[in-house]
């Protein structure tokens, strides 16, 4: 079952890099793939398994490195290509046409000699192949309405009519139930068996022990390890995953102790979503909110904000019992949330600072007839301007034209002008540069220390770790453990979120240790 | 009921509904007219769908990708305007050079329209928007606001329309009919037969899925335009033999009724489903009560449009509620209209 040495490689990826702006996604990375192996790849959220995937499906050209299909170096310059060459990728949400047949959604992208589409023909080889594969669905009928693991059933069967050689799954079992894990596992084992080669992506440890032969580990854009499944651990997987050091960078001053309780949640839960989330949240005390993504954190700090309210458990804010089905009345209680996405949710790019900052409490700026009083509007904007050091030549200029760390400022900004008593920040740091980062940490810290209570939600470990008093932890939308700051080291944090065995004490740094 | 729910799909109820649909219709006017059924109203609803059916064929195509060619009217008004100065001129030319004429001029603009949408990435809306008043400016501009004349055209156009293909009893089936109802057909084929038809459904159905795919999305959608815009010309075509008088107003308001016909036919504006039977028997419900209204005198003109926009949004909304509801009870007879599976 193994891949023997002796088998020549299918893919090989030979010291690949890919840079987009200020991201170095992918630094001189290499994998090799063989027929017939299931080769897992492993890393946190921006490890860079994503742009490795574009690269090998031609979505994304590298900025150096070669790639070698049978022995030949080959350039994949799209997805047509990338098909032809017989690679092909699956995705945790699968990519099918509603309107199609079952049969047509496995040959549409083929290259026939006649432009004519034989029906009879299509069909028949529809249902030999879902045949092969123990599937049983009408390949007549319009695609919609197919239950997730039978959409995956139907690329699955796309990959084989198209004889893939090198086949990529991207989290596939992400949406599924045990029992279509399963089926999904017997599919993947019948491939392994006709020499394809599979790239397998997950989170979930157990599966990739389960299933794969082989498992590489990327972290920071960087290749770590490739090694037998047999000699891998998964205390072993998961430090190489994490295993880098924290800079002093994040200059973290610990509440100085721990206020009264300001948010106390009890068995919070969202059908489908997440369920029995318990915490307390105290004046003046950042709660980080760590896991991978799909883990629900956000959904969460939705919930609390009213936009996508929870179907029950209990919610008490400053010892009142409340519930939260609207933003409006979230913010009549005093919390606010700053979300993840600048662009969609939470900035209106083309207009200037100051429409942004006001935007949320207008009503205060209005003077006589509810005309808007430009100047106040304005003393406020320039205001935060100054205390949050967001760099920009007035307050007029166009939130757009601004860069992403001084965007978050001014999102940063919006919210606080609502003198909020608990601030929820979603991401706060993603995608902006290492130098607007410290400064966004510099005022959360400041912020706490006046006595809001922050929740935090952020996929960087090292910066929940950093600048959280306490850390919770989720997984798939359950809640896995809150460590208090003495106790979060990353391999438990990281061990919890994935859903291993949870180191007892603070293990010791891995100083390096997995830098092979 | 088990029946019916397993010798048809509810996307199929669609076009039977408006077939019968279409025969209420006659049935009741023909209680409320004098002489209503009869040869004359044949002919003239014929007459009249034959020029629409053909624009809204083309519609359908670009609609299946998820777009939308405002500017067929215009491009109709073109072509039957165009042509029909350089039939005037010459009465020689022929009638296979006049019709490729039109229906080359057509794909031309289609071209523009769709190297706009598919290589320039403007959406539709807008780029077909602004043809619309473009290519309307040019004709305008070229005529000098002179009219072809109906005299001044050969002979053997002016016989076109009068042309009979067969005879049913009473009915006569025109030529210009029996040509609509061909390209009808043509490309109700190209959809079902023609990879390049499933291919439309497959990028209005999921854009993403179907770059992901590897299909020639942008030449799919580009080839789209073209078709439509060649087979607006030659609606262009078929207006200018059947009035003979172009003005350069001619083909005006087509687009909107091509997209209703569209619409009511069943044809998902968002892309990814739908038939061209269905566009034609849009066509043809829309036609019909649009004629018979003119000549029932109990409603006034003005509630006339008020009522075929009116239909439109019905059609709409059925869309989206009555074909979720048949879906449901198809679901509940057993018969699995979804791919769900069927152990």
């Amino acid at each position: 079952m193994l891949a023997s040495p002796d088998k020549a490689p299918v893919l090989e990826m030979h010291h690949i890099s890919k840079r987009f702006d200020a991201t170095q996604a992918l630094d001189d990375v290499s994998l090799t793939l063989y027929p017939g192996e299931v080769h897992a790849l492993l890393g946190e959220n921006g490890a860079g398994k994503s742009t490795l995937i574009k690269i090998m499906t031609g979505i994304h050209q590298p900025d150096a490195g070669e790639i070698v299909l049978d022995g030949q170096p080959v350039q994949i310059a799209n997805a047509m290509q990338a098909q032809r060459l017989g690679i092909a990728a699956i995705y945790q949400e699968p990519m099918i046409f509603p309107d199609l047949s079952v049969a047509e959604n496995i040959f549409i992208g083929h290259a026939e000699r006649t432009p004519f589409v034989n029906w009879g023909r299509i069909v028949r080889e529809a249902e030999a192949i879902l045949g092969r594969l123990d599937v049983k669905l009408d390949v007549r009928m319009p695609a919609r309405g197919l239950t997730l693991a039978a959409q995956q059933a139907v690329e699955i069967a796309k990959a084989i009519s198209l004889q893939v050689r090198v086949l990529i799954m991207d989290e596939p079992t992400a949406s599924l139930s045990a029992h279509e894990v399963e089926q999904l596992f017997r599919l993947v084992d019948a491939l392994r068996r006709q020499g394809v080669a599979i790239l397998f992506i997950s989170h979930r440890l157990d599966e990739v022990f389960a299933i794969a032969d082989r498992v590489t580990v990327f972290r920071d854009g960087r290749w770590i390890s490739t090694r037998l499944r047999s000699e891998v651990t998964p205390e072993g997987a998961i430090r190489d995953m994490v295993g880098r050091e924290i800079g002093d960078f994040f200059a973290k001053t610990p509440a100085a102790q721990r206020g009264e309780s300001l948010l106390s949640v009890r068995g919070l839960s969202k059908r489908g979503v997440f369920s029995d989330i318990s915490f307390d949240v105290h004046r003046g005390e950042v709660l980080g909110f760590a896991g991978l993504v799909g883990a629900r954190r956000t959904d969460v700090g939705l919930a609390l904000f009213g936009i996508e309210p929870a179907d029950s458990g209990e919610i008490v804010f400053e010892g009142r019992p409340c519930t939260i089905r609207s933003p409006e009345q979230a913010m009549r209680l005093g919390i606010a949330y700053v979300s993840e996405d600048r662009r969609q949710l939470g900035l209106s790019l083309p207009q200037s600072i100051t429409a942004n900052i006001t935007l949320p409490l207008l009503r205060r700026y209005a003077a006589a007839f509810g005309l808007l009083d430009f100047k106040a509007e304005e003393q406020t904007a320039e205001r935060y301007k100054q205390q949050l050091a967001i760099r920009a030549p007035n307050v007029q200029v166009e939130v757009g034209k601004l860069s992403g760390g001084n965007q978050q400022k001014v999102m940063l900004a919006k919210w606080l002008n609502t003198a909020p008593k608990l601030l929820i920040l979603d991401e706060p740091t993603r995608g902006i540069d290492v130098g607007a980062k410290a400064e966004v940490h510099h005022i959360i810290n400041a912020l706490a220390q006046q006595g809001i209570g922050i929740i935090m939600i952020s996929s960087d470990l090292p910066e929940v770790l950093g600048m959280s008093d306490r850390v919770l932890v989720m997984r798939e939308g359950r809640q896995m453990g809150v460590f208090d700051r003495a106790q979060a080291t990353q391999e438990r944090i990281m061990a919890a979120a994935i859903g291993g065995a949870i180191p007892d004490s603070p293990a010791p740094r891995a100083d390096g240790e997995g830098m092979a | 009921m088990k029946a019916i729910t397993r010798a048809i799909r509810p996307e199929q109820l669609r076009e039977i509904t408006l077939a019968a649909l279409i025969v209420v219709v006659v049935l009741f006017f023909s209680s409320q007219i004098q002489g209503y059924f009869s040869g004359r109203t044949f002919n003239r609803v014929t007459a009249s769908v034959a020029i629409i059916a053909v624009v809204a064929v083309g519609q359908t195509l670009v609609v299946l990708t998820r777009n939308i060619d405002l500017s067929v009217g215009s491009i109709v008004g073109f072509s039957a305007y165009f042509v029909g100065t350089q039939l005037a001129n010459d009465n020689t030319l022929s009638p296979a050079f006049a019709i490729a004429l039109a229906i080359g001029l057509g794909a031309l603009m289609g071209a523009i329209n769709g190297a706009l949408v598919a290589y320039g990435r403007v959406p539709a809306i807008i780029v077909t928007l602004g043809t619309l008043a473009i290519y309307r400016t040019i004709l305008v501009d070229m005529s000098g606001a002179k009219t072809v004349v109906v005299d001044a055209l050969p002979q053997w156009l002016k016989d076109l329309p009068r042309t009979n293909l067969i005879q049913i009893g009473e009915l006569d089936i025109r030529l210009m009919f029996g040509l609509a109802v061909f390209v009808v057909l043509v490309f109700q084929l190209v959809l079902v037969y023609l990879r390049f038809g499933r291919r439309l459904y497959a990028i209005g159905s999921n854009p993403e899925a179907a770059r992901n795919a590897g299909l020639p999305t942008q030449r799919i959608v580009f080839s789209a335009f073209v078709l439509c815009g060649a087979l607006a010309g030659l609606a262009g075509f078929m207006f200018l033999a059947r009035f003979g008088t172009i003005t350069v107003v001619a083909g005006q308001g087509m687009e909107l009724q091509s997209v209703a016909a569209v619409v009511v036919g069943g044809v998902n504006i968002f892309g990814g489903s739908g038939s061209m039977i269905g566009a034609f028997l849009g066509a043809t419900l829309i036609d019909l009560l649009e004629q018979s209204l003119i000549r029932w005198l109990r409603v006034s003109e003005f509630w006339r449009d008020a009522l075929l926009g009116l239909l439109i949004l019905l059609a709409v909304a059925s869309d989206a509620v009555i074909l979720n509801r048949l879906r449901r009870i198809w679901a509940q007879d057993g018969v699995s209209v979804q791919g769900k599976p069927v152990e």
